[in-house]
């Protein structure tokens, strides 16, 4: 009896030792970046590509793009304007639309002009050109490309809890803006739902 | 079955010996985070967050006090100016919080059985509460808007789950600056009017800043029914306006006086006249402290703005102490029979045996005085209206110290948010009240 007892006492003491030994260790697992993973409900990667991949294929397919090819014989020129978040989540615009900027450049159909602060610092460099570059090679200032549109946009979220449950609705608007009237010539809109269930016990 | 009843003897030794050892580890661990307390509190009075950070690192906190960990350093950090720092440490505690929301089998079995303090440290909701406007307040101070009202988002959704009615005036008035800050006005009056209320139900009287803001924002939204509600009730003759205010920059000086009380433990000691056992039962109190500043300047421009008591911090860990005391006694007073049956089953096995597990049983009884530390006692907020330009801010307070704010630059229609901590304060008693 007391054989089996110290037996049945080492098995679940060399278990224990060994999951608290295992849980010790950092496992690392590579993705696809597709793969998608949910883990606390929050905005993800998933979520950013989803919205990425809507708003450009909503764009492309718009006929501003060949109104405007029509009209002035030349590829339009966008900038990124302020995509304000105003949802209950810090969540980083930068990651879709760095994706839509590369899908739209590589699609060869609008050109992107740099933000405010990516002008200044390349108008910063330009100025050291002038100063310090050999006169062959200098990028002479006043050559820059005016933006044909802005884009603006939003990402708004409303939530419904009920104790542990809760449903988060994501919306992302975005909207083109012509620079010469200020039209909208393109409004894009993402909506996202999900039903997040937290455990209402732990270990 | 002379064996088996060795066997059953001896697992029971084993299993109270492993007891033992596991109360006294406890029992040094409760000393030395009292001990670490004082030794952060000290550096802090000092006016020290670098040296009370280097004190908090040093400390051997377990899991369970994570939450705790994060949370001081998140005000350690503001308070050395590392704004961006202290909201990344106090962001780490949200999925923390998340997880302990849920209910632990395995802790609660050791708070019945040890004692609170073997549970993970939940923020009650005011220190959550706090930990969302200190991250908007960091925000603000680093001119990020909208982050700022990412986490006034999560406050209210907060306070929507947790009642809504809970009177939290700072709270609500730290959401209404920022909605302000962002232009939504609308918004803005919401949250002043939730602060208002707050102040109701607390029969505590409305700040000057507040009644202002409330007579502004619903002239300027032509909500004319409550304007004149205000009106009649604060009896202010003028207000700056909103068409004002829109042609100058504001500066809004938001100053954490002092230090939250500290929990104690008060227990109460007894020896059983049948068999001399020792019996304790220990609940935690908060100590009284006074505030050593009671008035605070805001100078520029030649202009001296008063700063207005906002919130009592201490007023709401009393008040969230006094709602858990129920919850603690009947967790104290199970705790007390599981340990008094545990020592008379070995006292029964061995007498020696029972005495050693009494003692253990005895000292491992001590209140849970875990809590938000770092925090201030109350808060106050000055504000003044500039024209565009650049400043000197200082901020003076009734003692002779003060801070200076060099060359800050208001601009039109923008809050400028700059913050003060001033630790300094004294306790005047570790007696329960």
């Amino acid at each position: 009896m007391i054989r089996k007892l110290i037996t049945g006492t080492t098995l679940l003491a060399l278990t224990l030792g060994g999951g608290l030994l295992s849980g010790c260790t950092t496992s690392v697992e590579r993705m696809a970046v597709e793969e998608s993973s949910d883990l606390s409900g929050d905005w993800n990667d998933t979520d950013s590509r989803l919205v990425s991949e809507e708003m450009i294929r909503d764009v492309l397919s718009r006929a501003w793009i060949t109104d405007f090819q029509s009209q002035k014989q030349k590829v339009p020129a966008v900038i990124v304007g302020d995509i304000k978040n105003l949802s209950h989540e810090h969540i980083n615009v930068a990651t879709f639309v760095g994706d839509m900027e590369r899908e739209l450049i590589n699609a060869g159909k609008i050109e992107f002009v740099a933000s405010r602060s990516e002008r200044n610092e390349v108008r910063d460099e330009r100025r050291d050109q002038d100063l310090n570059a050999r006169t062959d090679t200098i990028n002479a200032m006043g050559k820059e490309i005016g933006a044909d549109f802005m884009l603006k946009g939003t990402i708004n979220s409303i939530l419904d809890t009920d104790g542990k449950t809760q449903v988060r609705y994501y919306q992302i608007d975005l909207t083109l803006i012509s620079m010469a009237d200020n039209r909208k010539v393109w409004v894009g809109q993402k909506k996202i739902k999900k039903l997040v269930k937290r455990p209402g016990l732990r270990w | 079955m002379k064996n088996r009843h060795g066997s059953k003897e001896a697992a029971f030794r084993a299993v109270s010996l492993i007891f033992i050892l596991t109360i006294t580890l406890i029992g040094s661990g409760c000393v030395s985070f009292t001990y670490q307390q004082d030794v952060l509190e000290k550096h802090l009075m000092l006016q020290q967050p670098e040296k009370a950070l280097e004190a908090l690192d040093d400390q051997k906190l377990s899991d369970r006090d994570k939450v705790l960990y994060h949370l001081n350093k998140g005000i350690l950090l503001r308070m050395q100016g590392e704004l961006q720092a202290s909201n990344a440490a106090l962001e780490q505690t949200k999925p923390i919080i998340d997880t302990l929301d849920a209910l632990s089998l395995r802790e609660q079995a050791a708070a019945i059985s040890v004692n609170d303090a073997m549970r993970s440290y939940l923020p009650p909701l005011f220190e959550r509460a706090m930990l969302h406007t200190i991250m908007a307040l960091n925000y603000l101070e680093l001119s990020e808007n909208n982050s700022a009202r990412v986490e006034a988002l999560q406050l209210n959704e907060l306070l929507k789950q947790n009642g809504g009615n809970n009177k939290l005036p700072f709270a609500h008035y730290i959401i209404g600056l920022i909605f302000e800050a962002n232009d939504e006005l609308d918004d803005a009056m919401i949250a002043y009017r939730q602060t208002y209320n707050d102040y109701r139900a607390n029969n505590t009287k409305v700040p000057l800043l507040l009644q202002q803001d409330l007579l502004r924002l619903s002239e300027y939204l032509g909500i004319h029914d409550e304007q004149k509600k205000y009106q009649d009730e604060f009896q202010l003759k003028e207000w700056p306006t909103q068409a004002e205010l829109k042609q100058k920059g504001q500066i809004v000086a938001v100053i954490f006086n002092g230090l939250i009380p500290r929990k104690h433990s008060q227990a109460i000691s007894a020896a059983s006249f049948n068999n001399g056992q020792l019996h304790r039962i220990s609940v935690p109190f908060y100590e009284t402290r006074i505030p050593q500043i009671r008035s605070i300047t805001l100078l520029a421009a030649g202009q001296r703005s008063q700063a207005e008591l906002i919130d009592q911090l201490d007023q709401h860990a009393n008040a969230n102490l006094r709602a858990q005391m129920p919850a603690i006694i009947a967790r104290t007073v199970a705790r007390v029979s599981v340990k008094n049956r545990l020592v008379d089953n070995a006292s029964g096995q061995s007498p020696l045996l029972g005495i050693a597990l009494n003692i253990a049983t005895f000292v491992s009884e001590q209140a849970d005085t875990r809590a938000w530390n770092t925090l201030p006692q109350n808060i106050l907020i000055a504000r003044a209206t500039l024209l565009p330009d650049k400043y000197d801010i200082e901020l003076k307070l009734d003692n002779q110290y003060s801070k200076l704010w060099p060359d800050v630059k208001i601009t039109k229609d923008t809050l400028h948010f700059i913050s003060w901590h001033w630790a300094n304060s004294n306790a005047t008693g570790t007696r329960p009240r």
